[in-house]
């Protein structure tokens, strides 16, 4: 019988170029970020995809909205990923590693199922575009970009569940391997957390749509009738309610269901316990919003208030996810007891970020200004 | 050795990064040669009050944003997702090195993907002022190039970390000796290269004969100068090279050829854009333009295929081997063995030979266990073949395939009697320059022998292996 922790590379990592929770804080405040755009794509572009097959006018104009949004929306989301996985490989690479690997031809599956899904949501797109034709080609390529999404969102569930879970990598490994090399064939399906913990992510990911249904109504639709305003404002709440029914049930399974005693215990015991209740009640304070702004349709403030209170849950989420991450890895996670030998690459980083956030305000207000100004 | 080792039949591992990175790296320079074109020639079309032309770039800043912004980008994850799957040790150091300088990287990409997404869709709308949307063609071009310099700094660094000695600064990380000749080069790659897209896409959408002259003619020079560039940065990269690079380099019979093939393609690519675009515009069919493309894109190829080869037998010159290990952790991995130093090779042995475990507290170890190296010889013989194909994966596979496929040692070992295969393995960095040092005890070497002896069938008629039938009678 292999102890899962000589699993674990004994090596003693030396110092890492920023503290612990430099790290840790990227990559949350990463996961947040791109939790948004990637809601988006997980669960509304199916919503989209039904609504434009099902819907009402109205239900279908926004379908049609979302997707011709959503090619500058995965592109934003995946380039926000790229955060959260950059600080996971610097903190937990000895646990990161070994699990991708260990399922490596699933993993390199995202990456091949996610260009396809791109161009599909593009193609689909331009189906709906001006003086563009919905054709059966463009409808399937639609259906085959949500379906791939969904299937990468099990694959990173099936990632990060499987690097939090040391103990079931020596099973899956000499069930996968040839000659102690990995095959990487395997899924961590074994794994109880595993599908709470992917229909976690979709319930909030219904809801973060529902949010963005009421903001494209408020903010980016001053065109659009007040008929689509209405209609946004009525429908985002259904859909965060369906959301939060989703995420309450999955979230009940997740913590009740395949948490450890121990994990359980330390999640509702101490400081911790407020992070826990607090993201388990989270979902109700947008869902307030978006009840109680259901007349004031074109009230911009009830969707900005929306969405910062969705933003806030998502942030939560993440948080609460990085102390279960920790506390799932106790006594494997170790952090370099070394100070940070170079701080001055770190700072350039934060000028860099600062510096960048500025310049991409500024071209984002140029395009706000342009929208308002009339075809030249 | 520190991580799982991925088996990837017949192709092996590493050759996944190579497949996905040239893919990449061949939109990539596009990628940045082609938003310099943009912001150039946008701002040219209006000064010159072109509209035909601005029609066109307008076009072309849509196929740029289809293939670049979804193909580019997110092959340019598929690179980082196989280095971790087939190189987790490298991609480690590496991540450790230069977090802050992806992170940097990163920041650019969110910018050109903003300047990227309005310089096209409010060009469409046509309601951005002229300059505000030349401005932010700049900021794409000058972003997109940054990101190619901080990229080429890290990559570079693969090659030849310079005075960095397996944990050192950043900055001297960073601006290691081949930066500079790899970003002239780069830079010189990413204005020829766009040249070369652009060549095809106007061949394929403009019938008009004075738009399609305007183009080879203007693109012409920003090709020949990023020809030049190549040229340029190429030199200082061989002058730059560590002294086993260059032996390599000299040394292997396929870059000897590969070089040989670099030079002959760029010459003939330079030729042809001179003959063609800059002097007779005219030329500029799809069967001509296709075929610049076509030189153009094996040129690089086969340069980052040499530029991939001289660096072995290392990932991460001087530190981390190709075979995931690191140059400093040789000695004890030959002392101690290279299953026993091995976290996953270890875990292996005592899952499934529990017999070679003795009880032995070592100081500094994590566990008592350890794998008692003598007495890999005293199991059956179909165990220590098993136990060799275990060393063969891990301290070979990320160069060979086992019997057919890249490299394969069936090949390879085809007609080695056993004694010269365990020679081979013992004096392997000696044998060729491009492999790493064995990293084992002799019983290690014995038992791998073993292994890859039962691999290659026996010598085939005329390769005189009537020799070895009368020495062995």
């Amino acid at each position: 019988m292999i102890d899962p922790q000589t699993l674990i590379d004994p090596a003693v990592p030396p110092g890492l170029p920023a503290p612990s929770w430099f790290i840790q804080s990227f990559k949350v405040l990463g996961f947040t970020l791109h939790a948004v755009p990637m809601s988006l794509w997980y669960a509304g572009l199916v919503v989209a995809m039904l609504l434009h097959l099902r819907g009402s006018d109205q239900g279908r104009r926004f379908a049609a909205r979302l997707i011709t949004q959503m090619p500058v929306i995965i592109a934003f989301g995946v380039n926000l990923g790229v955060v959260p996985l950059l600080f996971t490989q610097l903190g937990y690479y000895r646990f990161f590693y070994p699990a991708t690997i260990l399922m490596a031809w699933f993993w390199l599956a995202i990456i091949v199922l996610l260009i396809p899904a791109y161009y599909g949501v593009y193609l689909y797109a331009f189906g709906l575009s001006e003086g563009g034709t919905l054709t059966p080609l463009r409808r399937a390529a639609g259906w085959v970009a949500a379906v791939f999404f969904i299937l990468i969102g099990f694959l990173f569930a099936n990632g990060f569940s499987l690097m939090a879970h040391v103990d079931t990598w020596r099973d899956l490994w000499l069930n996968h391997s040839t000659g102690g090399a990995a095959l990487g064939t395997a899924l961590n399906v074994a794994d109880p957390s595993l599908w709470p913990r992917w229909l976690l992510m979709f319930g909030l990911a219904l809801m973060t749509t529902a949010v963005w249904i009421r903001v494209d109504g408020a903010w980016l639709a001053p065109k659009e009738s007040q008929d689509y305003k209405r209609w946004a404002a009525g429908a985002a709440p259904k859909l965060h309610t369906l959301g939060m029914i989703w995420f309450a049930a999955a979230g009940s399974w997740y913590v009740f269901g395949t948490w450890s005693d121990a994990l359980r215990e330390s999640m509702f015991a101490g400081w911790t316990l407020v992070p826990t209740v607090a993201t388990a009640l989270a979902p109700g304070l947008p869902w307030l919003l978006l009840v109680a702004g259901r007349r004031a349709a074109s009230s911009r403030v009830v969707a900005l208030l929306a969405a910062l209170a969705q933003f806030g849950l998502l942030a939560l989420n993440a948080f609460s996810r990085q102390i279960v991450q920790n506390r799932s890895l106790a006594g494997l996670l170790e952090w370099p007891q070394q100070p940070v030998a170079e701080w001055s690459p770190l700072v350039v980083f934060l000028i860099v970020f600062a510096a960048g956030l500025g310049l991409v305000g500024w071209m984002i207000a140029q395009a706000v200004r342009a929208s308002a100004e009339p075809p030249r | 050795m520190h991580y799982p080792w991925w088996y990837v039949p017949h192709l092996t591992a590493p050759m996944l990064i190579a497949a996905i990175s040239v893919a990449h790296v061949l939109v990539a320079h596009y990628a940045v040669g082609g938003g310099l074109f943009l912001a150039v020639e946008t701002g040219y079309a209006y000064r010159r009050g072109d509209e035909q032309y601005l029609a066109y770039l307008r076009r072309h800043a849509r196929f740029f944003i289809l293939l670049t912004v979804v193909f580019g980008a997110i092959t340019g994850v598929g690179i980082w997702w196989t280095i971790g799957l087939a190189s987790p040790l490298a991609t480690e150091v590496l991540i450790r090195t230069f977090v802050f300088g992806w992170a940097m990287e990163w920041v650019f990409f969110v910018i050109e993907l903003t300047s990227a997404f309005i310089f096209y869709y409010y060009w469409q709308s046509g309601r951005m002022a002229r300059r505000t949307h030349l401005t932010i063609g700049w900021i794409y071009a000058i972003a997109a190039w940054i990101s190619l310099v901080l990229i080429t700094g890290i990559t570079a660094f693969m090659l030849n970390p310079g005075g960095w000695q397996g944990g050192g600064s950043f900055w001297v990380a960073f601006f290691n000796p081949q930066f500079i000749p790899q970003t002239i080069a780069r830079t010189g790659g990413a204005l020829l290269l766009s040249s070369l897209y652009v060549y095809l896409h106007a061949s394929l959408t403009v019938g008009d004969d004075r738009l399609r002259h305007l183009i080879g003619s203007r693109s012409a020079r920003p090709a020949l100068l990023g020809g030049v560039c190549v040229v340029v940065g190429g030199i200082g990269w061989y002058l730059r090279l560590p002294e086993s690079s260059k032996a390599v380099l000299e040394s292997a019979a396929v870059l000897n050829l590969m070089v040989a093939l670099i030079v002959a393609l760029t010459v003939t690519l330079l030729v042809l854009l001179y003959l063609g675009p800059y002097r007779n515009p005219g030329w500029l069919s799809p069967g001509f333009a296709g075929a610049l493309l076509l030189f153009g894109l094996a040129a690089f190829s086969t340069g980052e295929f040499i530029r991939e080869a001289v660096r072995k037998p290392y990932v991460v010159y001087g530190d981390v081997l190709g075979n995931q290990i690191r140059a400093d952790e040789i000695a004890m991995a030959r002392e101690e063995g290279f299953l026993e130093r091995g976290t996953w090779t270890r875990a292996f042995v005592k899952a499934n030979y529990p017999s070679l475990i003795v009880e032995q507290p070592v100081e500094g170890r994590p566990s008592p266990d350890q794998i008692d190296e003598k007495r890999l010889l005293t199991l059956p013989q179909k165990d220590q073949i098993a136990i060799g194909e275990v060393l063969f994966l891990y301290h070979c596979n990320d160069c060979h395939a086992k019997s057919r496929g890249y490299s394969a040692v069936r090949g390879l070992l085809q007609g080695r009697s056993r004694a010269m295969i365990v020679s081979l393995i013992e004096n392997l960095h000696k044998a060729h320059r491009s492999m790493p040092p064995w990293s084992g005890t002799p019983e290690e070497a014995e038992v791998l022998a073993r292994y890859l002896d039962q691999i290659p069938p026996p010598r085939t008629s005329g390769t005189f292996s009537e020799f070895e039938e009368r020495e062995s009678k």
